[in-house]
C-alpha cells in the first residue's frame, strides 16, 4: 500500500467513526461516505418518507444538510486533519427536486484554502442516473472554535 | 419559549392560510425538524425551532447543523411567501444564500422573514435567524411562481 493510499485510508476510517457511530444527524439521515481524498469527498443518502418534501422526495433543506457536511469532509481531506472549521456562507441553486425514492449523491471538491478560509464547490445528483439536482459552493471558517474533530477519534485509535 | 401572548396555531387554527396549512401539514420534513408556529399579540406569525440531537453539527460544542439552520430558514421563508392569500400555488425555491453569523448554541432559535420584493416572476425573501437576542444567521431566497 503506498503512503498515500495509507493516508487516505486513514482519514477514511476516521472520518467513518466521526460520521458513522455518534452523530445523532448523520444517523437519523443515513449519511454514508462513498469517497475522500485529495481535498475530494463523495457522499450519499437513501431516500427517506421521514426526510421528504410534499412529493416524497428528500427534502431540499436535507440536500443543503448533506451538501454543507460534505463541504466539510472535502476540507478535511485538503487539509489532512479535522481541526475544527465553521461554514462562513453557503449558496445552493437548486435545479430540480429530488424525485420521490431517489436516493441522492455529493460530489464536492475544496479547490482552495487561502490563509483562514477554505473554498468548496460541488453538486448533488440523483443517485439512479447521475442527474443534477443542485449545486454549492461555500467558504468555510478554518481552525475555529472548539476542538479538533478527530482528537477523541485519533485518541480511540491509539 | 412560550412566553404568554403567544398562541400556538396548531395545523387547522384561524390565521394560516390554505398554502400554509398545506405545506406544514404535508412536509414530512417540516415534521421531523419540529417548526413552532404561533401568531403574536401584534398578529405577526412567529417561527421557532428548538433544539434536538437531530438538529447537531458541531457535537463537541453542541451547535446546530448549518444545513438544519438553512432549512429552517427555507421553510420559513416559504410559509411566509405563502402568507399571502392571493398566492395560488406553492411557489418553487431556485436558490439559496446563507450566511452563518455566530455560532448557533443550543437553544430555541427564531426565524424574522422580510419579503424583498415580490415581482411578477420571482419573490426575493430573506430570513433572519436568532438565538435570543443574537443574531445567528441571514439568508435570502429566491422563489420562481
Amino acid at each position: 500500500m503506498t503512503a498515500q493510499s495509507e493516508a487516505a485510508n486513514r482519514y477514511l476510517t476516521m472520518a467513518k467513526t466521526f460520521f458513522g457511530t455518534a452523530h445523532p444527524l448523520f444517523n437519523a439521515f443515513g449519511i454514508e461516505i462513498d469517497e475522500i481524498g485529495k481535498g475530494r469527498a463523495v457522499m450519499r443518502m437513501p431516500s427517506n418518507v421521514a426526510l421528504s418534501d410534499r412529493n416524497g422526495g428528500l427534502h431540499r433543506g436535507v440536500v443543503v444538510t448533506l451538501l454543507d457536511t460534505n463541504c466539510g469532509l472535502a476540507i478535511f481531506s485538503r487539509l489532512g486533519d479535522m481541526r475544527p472549521i465553521a461554514t462562513i456562507d453557503l449558496r445552493v441553486d437548486f435545479i430540480r427536486e429530488a424525485p420521490p425514492g431517489e436516493a441522492v449523491r455529493a460530489e464536492v471538491e475544496c479547490y482552495a484554502v487561502q490563509g483562514d478560509i477554505a473554498y468548496v464547490k460541488g453538486k448533488a445528483v440523483a443517485c439512479s442516473d447521475d442527474s443534477l439536482l443542485a449545486s454549492v459552493s461555500g467558504s468555510f471558517a478554518v481552525g475555529t472554535l472548539g476542538p479538533a474533530f478527530d482528537a477523541t477519534v485519533t485518541k480511540g485509535a491509539e | 419559549m412560550s412566553a404568554s401572548g403567544t398562541e400556538p396555531l396548531g395545523i387547522c387554527c384561524a390565521g394560516l392560510s390554505e398554502l400554509q396549512k398545506q405545506v406544514l401539514d404535508d412536509t414530512p420534513y417540516v415534521h421531523f425538524l419540529g417548526l413552532k408556529v404561533s401568531r403574536e399579540d401584534d398578529g405577526t406569525t412567529c417561527y421557532q425551532l428548538c433544539f434536538r440531537e437531530e438538529h447537531i453539527g458541531n457535537p463537541l460544542l453542541r451547535t446546530f447543523h448549518g444545513g438544519i439552520l438553512a432549512s429552517f430558514g427555507e421553510i420559513v421563508a416559504a410559509l411566509h411567501v405563502v402568507e399571502d392569500p392571493g398566492m395560488q400555488q406553492q411557489p418553487l425555491c431556485t436558490s439559496l444564500t446563507f450566511d452563518y453569523l455566530r455560532p448557533a448554541f443550543a437553544g430555541t432559535i427564531r426565524a424574522v422573514p422580510r419579503i424583498v420584493r415580490a415581482g411578477r416572476r420571482f419573490i426575493v425573501v430573506s430570513v433572519d435567524i436568532f438565538l435570543d437576542k443574537s443574531h445567528v444567521s441571514t439568508g435570502r431566497f429566491i422563489y420562481a411562481r
